[in-house]
C-alpha cells in the first residue's frame, strides 16, 4: 500500500462528484484504489462528508427571507445614521471647547482686574437680603466664593445652551 | 432643512428598498434559497452547535447584503457568503465560551432521516468533534462543498499552499477516526 498524496487522486475525486464511483470505475483504476492510502483515504472521507452534508442541509427551520431583507435594511439605515452622527457629535465637542476657552480666558481677565467690572454682583445678593432664608447656625459664604461659584453655573449654562443650540441647527 | 431629510430613505417608511443594496428582494430570496441550507450545514457542522449556525448564518446574510460586492455572479456571492460566516465563527471561538463545542451533544443533530443517513451522521459526529475547529473547516469546505484550494484560501483567508498541507494531514487524521469508529461499531453490540 502506497503512502502520501496520489496523482490520482483528481480522477477519484472527479468520479465521487459526478456519482460515477464505484460502477463507472475501470477495473485497473479500481485495483490502484485498493492499493492506495490516500485514494482510499479520499473516498472514505469524501462519501462520508457527502452523505452528511445531503443530511444536515434538510434539518433547518429556516428564516424567511423577508425578514432577513428587512432585518438588513434596518441596519444599513442605522448605519447611515451613525455615519451622519458622527461629524455632528465633533461639532458638539468644538462648540463646548470653544465656549470653555472663551470662557476661561475672560475669567481670567477679570481676574487679573480684580473682578472690577462684576463688582455689582457682590452687592447684588446682599440687595436681596437672601441670608434671612439661611438659618442662622450656618456659616456666611466668602463673597468672592460665592461670586466664582455663580460663574461657573453661569459657565455651565451657557456651554449646555450653546451645544443644544449647535446640535439643533444641525 | 433638517439633515434626515438629505438621507432618502433613511427615515421613511421603507415602501421602497434602499438603492445601494446589492439585490434586489426577489433575487435575494432566490439566492437565499439556493444556498442557505448549504450555508447553515457548514457552520453547524463545523460548530457542533445548530443553535449558533441559526444565529450565525442570519448574521451572515444581513453582513452580505449590507457589504458592497465587488465580485458578481453566484458562485462568488456564494464564496464571499461562506467567508463572512467563516470569519464569523473565528470571531465566535475568539469570545470567551460559556462552554466547550466538545461538550455539545451529537444528539443535537437529530432529525428525521433514513438509516443510511443515520449512519454517516453517527460515525462523522464523534470524528468532526476530535478535530481542530480549522481542520474542520478545511474538510467540509472541500468534501462537502467542493471548493478548490484557491477558493478555500478566499473563504478562509489561509494562503493556497498551505491549505494543500493542512487538508492533507486533516483528511489523514479524519479517515484514521471514521475507519476506528466503524471497526468499533462492527466490533460492538
Amino acid at each position: 500500500m502506497r503512502f502520501g498524496s496520489c496523482i490520482r487522486e483528481i480522477e477519484v475525486a472527479g468520479l465521487l462528484e459526478r456519482g460515477h464511483w464505484p460502477q463507472a470505475c475501470t477495473p485497473e483504476l479500481h485495483s490502484h484504489v485498493k492499493d492506495c492510502r490516500s485514494c482510499t483515504d479520499l473516498i472514505l472521507v469524501m462519501q462520508t462528508f457527502r452523505a452528511a452534508r445531503v443530511q444536515t442541509a434538510a434539518i433547518p427551520r429556516l428564516e424567511p427571507a423577508g425578514v432577513l431583507w428587512w432585518r438588513a435594511q434596518l441596519r444599513r439605515r442605522n448605519t447611515a445614521i451613525a455615519r451622519i452622527g458622527k461629524p455632528i457629535l465633533g461639532a458638539q465637542v468644538f462648540a463646548l471647547a470653544i465656549s470653555v476657552v472663551v470662557a476661561l480666558g475672560w475669567l481670567t481677565l477679570e481676574a487679573r482686574a480684580g473682578f472690577r467690572s462684576l463688582a455689582w454682583l457682590k452687592e447684588f445678593p446682599q440687595s436681596l437680603h437672601l441670608e434671612v432664608l439661611l438659618p442662622p447656625a450656618m456659616p456666611k459664604l466668602d463673597a468672592n466664593v460665592g461670586l466664582l461659584v455663580g460663574l461657573l453655573a453661569t459657565l455651565a449654562l451657557v456651554s449646555g445652551v450653546v451645544v443644544y443650540m449647535t446640535s439643533e441647527k444641525q | 432643512m433638517r439633515w434626515e431629510s438629505t438621507i432618502p430613505n433613511v427615515l421613511a417608511g421603507e415602501a421602497q428598498p434602499l438603492a445601494c443594496l446589492p439585490m434586489d428582494s426577489e433575487e435575494f430570496a432566490a439566492f437565499y434559497e439556493r444556498s442557505s441550507r448549504s450555508l447553515w450545514a457548514y457552520v453547524a457542522r463545523v460548530s457542533g452547535d445548530p443553535a449558533l449556525a441559526d444565529d450565525l448564518m442570519q448574521e451572515s446574510y444581513i453582513r452580505f447584503l449590507c457589504a458592497a460586492h465587488p465580485e458578481d455572479g453566484e458562485v462568488a456571492k456564494r464564496r464571499y457568503l461562506f467567508r463572512i460566516a467563516t470569519n464569523l465563527l473565528r470571531d465566535h471561538w475568539r469570545r470567551p465560551q460559556s462552554c466547550s463545542i466538545e461538550e455539545i451533544p451529537e444528539e443535537f443533530f437529530a432529525a428525521p432521516s433514513d438509516g443510511a443517513q443515520s449512519d454517516s451522521q453517527a460515525v462523522l459526529g464523534p470524528a468532526m468533534a476530535l478535530l481542530r475547529p480549522r481542520d474542520r473547516q478545511l474538510l467540509w469546505l472541500a468534501y462537502a462543498e467542493g471548493y478548490s484550494h484557491r477558493e478555500m484560501a478566499e473563504i478562509t483567508g489561509l494562503a493556497s499552499a498551505s491549505i494543500r498541507l493542512l487538508l492533507f494531514r486533516a483528511r489523514h487524521k479524519i479517515a484514521r477516526l471514521l475507519r476506528q469508529q466503524n471497526l468499533s461499531e462492527r466490533s460492538g453490540p
